[in-house]
């Protein structure tokens, strides 16, 4: 009865029309970068592949997939245990380890990188300390694991890269209707794998999914421990072999297989919904546990925070305080003014962005505008700098087009608002997983009964959306606060003159090796997620 | 609902995308300025740039960036505000002539101040500095005249004391190249195989790494480029002068064709709006005022033949540099990854 409402109100009214168009031309923005990418892979890339396969490909993808698969075990177990026990349970200092849980995210996978080898090869502290007291004298007298190799890449990636899953998973866990556990109490279940972890699947995929595209995505970490990943290999064609063709083919095969998960995902969840329509939010109170329970649930936080934060923190700060960190403050700030403006504005695009096209296609239901939503949500599985070639020359089109109609030096390449767009490209994958597992936990009635009582299309997400989805909301939009914070290729390659931000400022120390130089500004990036970081964790804690 | 909310409501994503578009429109560059797109970090022009600007009073703007700046420049077209190229290799600079990116240009100072193999015959690139890829060896534990060719390092008295960043970095792949040429693709692919089976651990680090390896006895030979030597020992950082002091370093194949050079160099922007401008700094990059400064800050040899290099480099006394032009090495570069790919350096 509702629907037959609902459509009676769209015949009269279309009240979504105005908006669908809108969907559909931000979703084709959004994929044209993938599409110039495309466009480049169509070019012949001259025999290369016969060399490839019988050479580097093989291996290039095994170690993709282990990565992938080691980066997404580790920071699973991270993820949900932690933000299983903070949601359950109340212990001392639970309170501090819940927003603490949320700092490795601010670090970003490049510096954790520099720091751990620094702290554990053969010259660093920890090996220089074991050699002193063992009165080992060489190498060749131990064995100490090799930070520098898939171990440690899968280490430090999952140890900044968990929060992701952490933060989704924690918002789930803590929005489950008390009113399921006491149903599967009642048939004698075992809580966590019978209500928790289902209900929470969504949300827990969705970060999942971040996290193994940021993992296939990556360039810093595997250049640096030498861990020969599909990136790495498309750098090696592109830039070795000036075949920008083939390189564009690697990330297109990647971008596939990343679609693939996708949609094997979607399948395997298209029958489950889960709708609190009881319209009570009552939830499960935190149990308070103590003594070696409590001792237990601090360990496991603190474990994570220690590896994503504390080690690498401690590291760059020994830099800062042995004086050994040179940095012209004047640069250093005007570097943090233009960090915190350009991943404020990000922020706030990627989420009005991405509220609109999951509002508009949710309640739409047309498979193509859904389709190209969700496609145009996965510029995070591509390699920065490939992406930033797709958006460059999108932007180029664009340029083009805009000097016909007298702008005759365009208007995007070389402008901050190229930049912005990069980001929204780049990140419209958090947005999009926020927003989306948002939506999923509310009744699909609410739109309508907004419909029925007269509301517009707009008027119903402008007094809708903000109640109902600001915890997504604030969740998404932080996450692509500090993710552009943290951005480095995209922004290197097209920002405008003079024009640094914290990254790009690391990076042309970082480049050279130079920590020292650059561990100020690494810190600074940091420090600047801080206050996001708790101001998230404040907004999550109020209810809904 | 009222026609104004109605209109309201279909005009809403219209105002939503005017708002987008008027955000990213931006402003055009004055004039008297010029623009660069660098390979290099700015931090290391500075001190050029300062000097040019108070003698012209010219400001300059950069973008630096390591990787796509061809794809941006392409992207742009005859938009393009750049007007002057700064790369840190061969194999860059060839790629922007190959794809029709610079401007040829020939003034007789420009010729006169660069040598001809460090430039490109038509004119579309220039040479700035030499980079002399020379291998480093223990104090310790390597005997001087033990190496005198980069060939030796494929010999198996070395197994497993070698070490090296990633063969596909352009340095590497550059003396693999210049290998080429020198023997050909087989015996270049059999020298490649032969050092990659004499490393001591998997390719890793950047140069400077190589020469702490050695000071921490992981390796007793490395390949680095010689600039990275004189940082080191410079540095204000204590441990990495610790690791310029546990080397030396030796220049290859002086009784034969010479130590492998790479250059870092300069072309024109095929669009560049301020010609006349910017060839006043290419000219300016190669006089001897600005070479000297340069040598100076960063340690490279000058390619401008009438200037020394710095005071520390001629301490490590004349070296013959291998006279192939320096353009050979770039058109063998993909050859060169793909060898590198077969035997896993």
């Amino acid at each position: 009865m509702f629907a037959d409402v609902l459509k009676r109100g769209r015949s009269l009214h279309d009240p979504v029309g105005g908006w669908s168009v809108t969907t559909l031309i931000l979703s084709l923005i959004l994929i044209s970068p993938f599409a110039a990418i495309v466009v480049t892979a169509t070019d012949n890339s001259g025999g290369l592949w016969s060399h490839l396969m019988a050479t580097v490909f093989p291996r290039y993808v095994a170690n993709t997939l282990w990565l992938m698969l080691g980066v997404g075990v580790l920071s699973l177990l991270f993820g949900i245990v932690t933000a299983w026990i903070v949601a359950r349970f109340t212990f001392p200092g639970s309170k501090i380890l819940e927003w603490t849980l949320l700092l490795p995210a601010t670090v970003p996978a490049y510096i954790i990188a520099y720091t751990y080898t620094d702290l554990l090869e053969y010259a660093g502290p920890v090996q220089v300390f074991l050699r002193d007291m063992f009165d080992w004298s060489s190498a060749s007298d131990y064995w100490f694991p090799e930070i520098r190799s898939m171990g440690g890449a899968i280490l430090v990636m999952a140890s900044v890269l968990y929060p992701y899953i952490y933060l989704m998973a924690r918002t789930a866990f803590r929005l489950t209707p008390a009113s399921y556990f006491e149903v599967a109490r009642l048939h004698n279940r075992n809580l966590p794998f019978t209500v928790d972890l289902p209900l929470a699947r969504p949300a827990i995929i969705a970060g999942l999914a971040l996290v193994l595209m940021e993992v296939l995505s990556d360039f810093g970490t595997v250049e640096f421990f030498a861990v020969e990943t599909l990136t790495l290999g498309i750098f090696n064609v592109w830039l070795g072999m000036n075949n920008l063709t083939a390189a564009a083919q690697i990330a297109g095969m990647a971008f596939i297989f990343i679609l693939a998960l996708v949609v094997i995902e979607r399948q395997a969840r298209r029958r489950q919904r889960f709708n609190d329509t009881s319209g009570r939010a009552t939830v499960l109170p935190a149990i308070p546990v103590s003594g070696g329970k409590a001792v237990l649930c601090i360990f496991l936080c603190l474990l994570p925070i220690i590896l994503g934060f504390v080690i690498p923190v401690g590291v760059l700060l020994s830099f800062v305080v042995k004086g050994l960190a040179i940095t012209n403050i004047d640069a250093l700030l005007s570097a943090t003014v233009n960090s915190l403006t350009i991943s404020l504005t990000a922020a706030v695009a990627v989420m009005t962005i991405a509220t609109v096209m999951i509002l508009v296609t949710t309640y739409k239901k047309h498979p193509v505008l859904k389709a190209l939503t969700t496609i145009s949500a996965l510029g995070y599985a591509f390699p920065g700098a490939i992406l930033a070639i797709g958006v460059v020359s999108f932007a180029g089109g664009v340029d083009q087009v805009a000097a016909l109609l007298g702008a005759s030096n365009g208007i995007l390449i070389g402008s901050v608002g190229l930049l912005v767009l990069a980001y929204v490209v780049r990140f419209q994958a958090v947005g999009h997983g926020a927003i989306t597992s948002g939506v999923n936990r509310l009744s699909p009635n609410i739109m309508s009964a907004s419909f029925v009582l007269g509301r517009s299309f707009a008027g119903s997400m402008a007094v809708l959306a903000p109640p109902l989805l600001r915890k997504s909301l604030m969740a998404g939009g932080i996450l692509v606060f500090v993710d552009v914070m943290k951005e480095l290729p995209m922004t290197l390659l097209l920002r405008p003159f003079n024009y640094e931000t914290l990254s790009t400022y690391v990076y042309q120390f970082a480049k050279d090796e130079l920590l020292e130089e650059s561990a100020l500004a690494a810190l600074t990036i940091i420090i600047a997620g801080l206050g996001p970081v708790i101001l998230i964790n404040a907004s999550q804690r109020n209810k809904t | 609902m009222t026609i104004y909310g109605k209109c309201k409501d279909r005009l809403s994503p219209i105002i939503l995308a005017a708002g987008l578009i008027a955000g990213i429109v931006s402003v055009p560059a004055q004039a008297k300025e010029l623009n660069i797109y660098s390979h290099r970090q700015a931090f290391i022009l500075n001190p050029l740039l300062e000097d040019f600007k108070k003698q012209t009073g010219t400001k300059i703007n950069i973008v630096f960036a390591s990787k796509g700046l061809i794809q941006r420049l392409i992207a742009e077209g005859s938009r393009s505000p750049a007007d002057i190229i700064l790369t840190v290799d061969i194999a860059r600079l060839q790629e922007y002539a190959k794809k029709g990116l610079f401007a040829p240009v020939s003034t007789p100072l420009l010729k006169a101040n660069i040598p001809a193999h460090l430039r490109n015959p038509n004119g579309l690139w220039y040479g700035l500095s030499k980079r002399v890829r020379v291998v480093a060896v223990s104090k310790d534990r390597v005997k001087k005249g033990d190496i005198n060719r980069i060939e030796d390092l494929a010999d198996p008295e070395w197994k497993g004391r070698i070490c090296t960043r990633k063969g596909s970095h352009v340095y590497n792949r550059a003396l693999l190249a210049s290998l080429v040429t020198a023997h050909g693709e087989a015996a270049a692919e059999k020298w490649a195989r032969g050092l990659v089976a004499n490393l001591a651990r998997k390719p890793q680090g950047n140069d400077r790494a190589q020469a702490k390896a050695i000071s921490q006895g992981i390796c007793d030979v490395a390949i680095m480029n010689h600039y990275y030597y004189f940082l080191m020992k410079k540095s204000k950082n204590p441990h990495q002068s610790k690791w310029a002091k546990a080397v030396n370093i030796l220049f290859t194949n002086q009784k034969g064709r010479g130590n492998h050079i790479n250059v870092s160099g300069v072309g024109l922007a095929k669009h560049s709006k301020n010609r006349a401008l910017a060839l006043k700094l290419m000219e300016y990059l190669s006089s001897k005022h600005a070479q000297s400064l340069y040598a100076a800050v960063n340690h490279e040899y000058p390619a401008n033949p009438v200037v020394d290099a710095s005071a520390e480099v001629l301490e490590l006394g004349r070296f013959k540099s291998d006279k192939l032009p320096i353009s050979a090495i770039a058109k063998l570069a993909p050859t060169a990854q793909r060898i590198i790919d077969r035997v896993g350096w």
